[in-house]
């Protein structure tokens, strides 16, 4: 007792400053600023958000990015942005959004579903809200089949119900385990919750080589007929990548029932690069490493890229891919040139 | 008791006196403690201690091509090709702050021809200690991946490894020797790093170099040479285009070179393929000058013909090309200088 009275006496200069007014003003300024900082408007511009339910893709914008920096590709722009736009209009979408991106090796299906993701979520892959998933990486072993296929499930039930707008990104489709692609079908179906969960405003977007092949004899076919590339229709390749993917039994999709029930909402083949493309890709590397676009190192590095058919030498063979390596060989040629006009 | 109520009683008159308490003894410990302070943080800070422990490299020395150009035309002989594309992929790889994926060069060519030494020269010009640093990992197949039948654990231990030592360090050098008897599978679990990912799983690989090496290809290697030889062309006249649109076609039907139908060439995930020419007379000759140099000893150009002469040669008629490159060079130096 006389302890506590002792300790009591030190404290009390320090309590004269303790009176009513200024500690109520003190906690109503504090919560002021508490229920301030909270506000969505506020902190979201230093952590990321989910976008809310009135977010809408800006399609101009959108647009403008598949104009400037993917090339070569009518099809793909055309349908992705119809799709992808009309999803995001929609305000009570029925079915997640599920894109199927079909095509040879370098044409830009991870590009374009990296501008996607950017659009929905601006930090693009880097977003929380944006997943991306190699078989050869995350699923290698077909044993474990199992427990890959319980992980996912958790995986996507998890995220879409702390962000509705979530994006799932499956690369390597050919290389994955037939089994574990149906373990999400339920997600992509046309329920409204499925555990609680709503899958609606989610987008799936899949990745593969299967029906390349198809796609490049399709394009090939039209380029010997004499006819012009962006005749290309998609109903032309539609139900001829499809029945082929689904009869190839390395595409991970097959005989799997998200052809079967009709989940996968578009598919979108990427048609093989030209020439003129490359040289397209070429600019756009040099522009983007700040040199002064210069034409003869461009023609000599699409130049040197190997193209097929082995008769015709058409589309390129690695598509844009390897462009940055020959471009370093080549950069000797491109300082002395920016020297010389100094 | 009393005691403790005078003590508690005296303590508010120390509070309300403030300038009592700057006395020596705690004022030394104060002054102390932030000198101390101080000192810990001016260590701490990269530049300095950079100089005595190694760091992970964030910006590279300008120096590195100058010095890798430098080691190469002074250590490496017989090989125009690989001074060319070696200086200028690491030289433009270390310049581009935007690379879209990581460097993977593929060494291939004749045993004894400098694939390690050039490995080992392009670790000592970006990293200072060279093959000895924290950040170069070395992995010979026969030694580290020796069991066929333990792939799935291999795989899993290597994707771990590179996971781990690429988010401590971007800028991580890895050299896989041996490729040719690398198990076909073991390589295509690491491709989702050399691809064209921004990031995966929060790692992001783009800063990083690959090196592979491989005595795969080295016939077809040598079969343009040997022409280039018969038509009486100069050696320095092989362009890389030639040899490149050949190699990279033969080591993938090879079924032997661990890149067997592996995807790494199937998505061109190797950057440059860089030939390793078969070495001839002359070059010998100057492995051996640098070896009897290096020893301190004093050059006799007898002794160095003699050892030249010794090595075997093929193709059987021609006998121009040494069989094992400069190796075994040392070992006859012993022989016949002996001190």
């Amino acid at each position: 007792m006389p302890r506590a009275l002792g300790l009591l006496w030190l404290l009390l200069p320090g309590l004269s400053a303790l009176e009513p007014l200024s500690v109520g003003l003190a906690i109503g300024v504090a919560s002021a600023l508490t229920g301030y900082l909270s506000h969505p408007n506020f902190y979201c511009n230093y952590v990321e958000c989910c976008p809310g339910a009135g977010h809408r893709i800006n399609a101009t914008a959108l647009k403008t990015q598949l104009d400037t920096k993917l090339f070569g590709q009518h099809l793909a722009k055309d349908v992705v942005l119809k799709a992808v736009m009309g999803f995001s209009n929609n305000p009570s979408p029925k079915k997640p959004l599920t894109l199927s991106l079909h095509g040879w090796a370098g044409t830009g299906k991870n590009f374009l579903s990296q501008i996607l993701a950017e659009r929905v979520h601006p930090a693009g892959l880097r977003s929380k809200f944006v997943h991306l998933f190699l078989a050869t990486l995350h699923f290698p072993h077909h044993e474990q089949v199992k427990l890959y296929k319980e992980q996912l499930q958790n995986w996507i039930r998890g995220n879409v119900s702390v962000c509705p707008h979530s994006v799932f990104i499956f690369d390597e489709m050919d290389k994955m385990h037939p089994g574990l692609i149906d373990a999400i079908k339920p997600f992509l179906d046309y329920y409204e919750q499925v555990d609680g969960v709503s899958y609606r405003k989610a987008i799936f977007i899949f990745l593969s080589n299967a029906g390349g092949d198809l796609i490049n004899k399709a394009a090939l076919d039209f380029w010997t007929s004499g006819k012009q590339r962006e005749e290309i229709q998609l109903k032309d390749l539609e139900p001829m990548l499809s029945v082929g993917v689904f009869n190839n039994k390395n595409s991970g999709l097959w005989h799997s029932s998200l052809i079967d029930r009709n989940l996968i909402d578009y598919f979108v083949p990427f048609l093989p690069l030209e020439h003129k493309h490359v040289k397209m890709c070429v600019r756009a590397e040099m522009v983007a490493r700040g040199y002064a676009v210069n034409e003869k190192v461009v023609e000599a590095v699409a130049d040197e890229m190997t193209f097929f058919p082995k008769a015709q030498k058409i589309y390129s063979d690695k598509g844009c891919k390897t462009v940055q390596a020959k471009l370093d060989i080549h950069e000797d040629v491109m300082m002395r040139d920016m020297k010389a006009k100094r | 008791m009393k005691l403790l109520r005078a003590a508690l009683a005296l303590l508010p008159l120390l509070l309300l006196r403030p300038a009592g308490a700057v006395e020596p003894i705690s004022l030394g410990l104060a002054i102390a403690g932030a000198a101390a302070s101080a000192l810990t943080g001016i260590i701490s800070y990269p530049r300095l201690y950079c100089y005595f422990r190694e760091c992970c490299l964030q910006r590279h020395d300008q120096r590195v091509a100058a010095v890798l150009q430098e080691n190469l035309d002074k250590k490496l002989f017989g090989q125009h090709l690989v001074g060319k594309v070696v200086v200028k992929a690491v030289k433009g790889f270390l310049n581009n702050t935007k690379a879209k994926k990581p460097l993977a060069l593929s060494l291939h060519g004749w045993t004894g021809t400098g694939k390690n030494f050039v490995s080992k020269i392009i670790a000592e010009s970006i990293y200072k200690r060279g093959l000895q640093s924290k950040y170069v990992h070395q992995f010979v197949a026969t030694l580290h991946f020796p069991h066929a039948h333990s792939i799935n654990l291999y795989k899993d231990q290597l994707q771990s490894w590179i996971r781990g030592n690429v988010s401590i360090c971007p800028r991580s050098l890895f050299i896989f020797d041996e490729m040719d008897k690398m198990h076909a599978g073991l390589i295509d679990s690491i491709k989702p790093f050399l691809d064209y990912y921004e990031f995966l799983d929060g790692v992001s690989y783009r800063q990083a170099i690959f090196i592979f090496l491989s005595n795969a290809g080295a016939e077809k290697i040598t079969e343009v040479a040997l022409d280039f030889w018969r038509n009486g062309r100069r050696r320095e006249d092989i362009q890389l285009t030639e040899m490149q649109n050949a190699l990279s076609v033969s080591v993938f039907n090879n079924k032997n070179s661990g890149f067997w139908h592996s995807t790494l060439i199937d998505r061109n995930l190797i950057d440059y393929f860089v030939p390793f020419l078969p070495l001839e007379y002359k070059h010998v000759k100057m492995c051996v000058r640098v070896e009897i140099e290096s020893r301190g000893y004093v050059v006799d150009e007898d002794i160095l013909t003699r050892i030249a002469d010794e090595m075997t040669y093929f193709p059987r008629e021609e006998r121009i090309y040494s069989d094992k490159g400069c190796k075994t060079v040392d070992a006859k130096l012993d022989y016949y200088y002996d001190f």
